[in-house]
């Protein structure tokens, strides 16, 4: 039996690091969203729940917000869809399993700062891999393509995000395809079941932790998104690529000129903690209920 | 392997050939993809500037490492890349040192409040980053530690120990109980069986917890974005973000690329050696 003053001394330095330096900034957030506050070392001015209401009327707040959720939904979709699709195709029995998981994941190994300077150059309309590629196939009309003009920029960046996190859950998807026993598919094939039937009936049952545990990592991810469409618009990312995380840092840090309003930034911060444990808690109920079903 | 097209009795010898054909062009289509456009950005580190926007397909004509060095020292990631390397490395080192006794004690000892202040720890994996990046300034700015190295440091220590503890505690929880017990037996303290029964023990963990915080820590840019003002201060990431700044103006494509080389090599090196071990670590917690 380990005894008190070890459980204390072993717990205390961890606790210490995490409680002051995350939990509680994390508590903080809440506290400094209820004032209207113009720089850090300026005095703060309490105004209730006034920065909420400026939010509700805030026409950008809803852009971020609405940018967040295509990322989270139409990046979800194709991001589940490919990783699960590829975890199939690699595990058909096709030579270097190993190899392509290697290759799959990469991306997430990579500076994101390093990724949005390739997808710079895989862009480029002048230069770009993308046009030098059509053009050089006799697509002389997709290779004049503006790839991140207003309009596209926002479907560019995602096309480069969906590719990086395939990979991410294509291995956690693959490790819980690898669980299924065997002999679950011989005995299924020996009954004379189709692929669909074995696909619907066995893989996706006997996946179906890993798959919600999934969707939770990517709700999580998706709510807190700042790095990539940070780094790949640059010094002055387009309002076409403000996530919430981008918005926040906007209000309080600036683009070129600092704003350093803080109060406003925090209250994006609260909304995107409340967002991410709403999603969580709503993935888990429709989850759970699903699961039953088999 | 239990493949999920494994094959039906009933599917034709050719439509298993047209399957394996669909699934190897499709797979080496999306590897393809990955691997040329990252092998294409090194490459292109090697041109000359007028090369890069000229050249379209063709390989570099010679190899121009002067591009490295302009990185290296205009781009002045030379200064950078120790203050990642050493940032990182305590940062990771610490970490370790202050989640594996708490690891070892939230799955191996019984006290109340157990599965709470496991949660609670696990929780952090779940709070939005930016959420932090006020608070944690203003906590920062308070200790008069804004704008320096160590301060980050301590914050990189703090946003690591939700997934270092989550991991460790269930490495710890896999490892045979029978060991303590003997050891206990043999008259040893609950602070030696820690240190030289189940520490050695937890080795593996341990280093994949290491080794993935290195890479996650070595490409952070988003709090060090926020935290360190000064030019000296800045580690690679946020050295070769403003070097992709300035390439608008200058358009200096190779020079920006030798950046991108000089950055992800590293991790690509580490990840090449210990990619089924990072992997396992990563699914350890999602595949129970």
């Amino acid at each position: 039996m380990i005894r008190g003053r070890m459980i204390a001394g072993f717990l205390t330095p961890a606790i210490l690091v995490y409680g002051f330096f995350f939990l509680l900034p994390t508590l903080f957030t809440f506290y400094y969203s209820l004032f209207d506050w113009s720089g850090f070392g300026e005095e703060k001015t309490f105004v209730g729940l006034q920065n909420y209401v400026r939010l509700w009327n805030d026409y950008v707040f809803w852009l971020s917000l609405w940018n967040t959720v295509m990322i989270l939904l139409v990046g979800g979709v194709f991001i589940m869809g490919l990783a699960f699709l590829y975890t199939i195709l690699i595990n058909s029995g096709i030579w270097g399993k190993k190899f392509f998981r290697f290759i799959f994941f990469l991306p997430n190994i990579v500076s994101v700062v390093a990724l949005s300077a390739m997808w710079a150059y895989i862009y480029n309309p002048r230069i770009g891999l993308l046009n030098t590629a059509f053009a050089s196939v006799g697509l002389e009309g997709l290779s004049k393509t503006l790839w991140t003009s207003p309009d596209n920029i926002f479907w560019a960046m995602l096309a480069a995000l969906i590719w990086v996190f395939t990979g991410f859950f294509l291995i956690l998807i693959m490790a819980g395809v690898d669980k299924i026993p065997a002999d679950m598919y011989e005995a299924a094939d020996l009954a004379g079941a189709s692929l669909w039937q074995k696909f619907r009936l066995i893989t996706v049952p006997m996946t179906w932790d890993v798959l919600t545990i999934s969707f939770v990592i990517w709700v999580i991810n998706a709510i807190k998104m700042f790095e990539f469409p940070f780094a790949f618009g640059l010094l002055q990312v387009p309002q076409q690529l403000y996530t919430l995380g981008i918005y926040l840092y906007v209000m309080g840090f600036g683009k070129r000129e600092p704003i350093y309003q803080l109060g406003y930034a925090t209250a994006i911060g609260v909304v995107m903690l409340v967002l991410a444990f709403v999603m969580i808690v709503v993935i888990r109920r429709l989850m759970r209920t699903d699961s039953l079903e088999f | 392997m239990a493949g999920i097209s494994q094959t039906a009795p009933r599917r034709s010898p050719l439509m298993r050939l047209g399957g394996r054909i669909l699934a190897y062009s499709l797979v080496w289509a999306w590897a393809a993809f990955t691997i040329a456009s990252m092998v294409w950005v090194v490459l292109s580190a090697f041109k000359s500037k007028r090369e890069v926007l000229r050249s379209g397909f063709r390989l570099p004509s010679e190899a121009n490492w002067e591009n490295f060095g302009t990185a290296w020292t205009v781009g002045k990631l030379g200064a950078y890349f120790p203050n990642s390397l050493i940032l990182v490395t305590v940062s990771v080192v610490i970490v370790l040192v202050v989640s594996a006794p708490a690891a070892y004690v939230l799955s191996r000892a019984k006290f109340r409040g157990r599965e709470t202040l496991t949660n609670v720890f696990v929780l952090g994996m779940a709070i939005p980053i930016p959420m932090l990046f006020i608070p944690v300034f203003s906590v920062l700015a308070w200790l008069r530690l804004n704008d320096s190295l160590t301060g980050v440091s301590l914050v990189f220590v703090a946003i690591s120990i939700p997934f270092t503890v989550y991991l460790l505690t269930g490495f710890f929880s896999s490892l045979p109980k029978e060991l303590e017990s003997a050891a206990i037996l043999d008259g040893c303290t609950d602070f030696q069986v820690f240190r030289y029964v189940m520490l050695p023990m937890a080795g593996p963990g341990l280093a994949t917890a290491g080794i993935l915080n290195f890479i996650w820590l070595w490409n952070e840019y988003q709090l060090s974005l926020v935290l360190l003002n000064s030019p000296d201060n800045r580690t690679l990431p946020l050295g070769l973000y403003a070097l992709q700044n300035a390439m608008q103006y200058t358009n200096n494509w190779p020079g920006l690329f030798a950046g991108v080389t000089i950055i992800i090599v590293p991790t690509i090196i580490v990840y090449a050696i210990l990619s089924e071990r990072m992997i396992s670590g990563m699914t350890m917690g999602a595949v129970k």
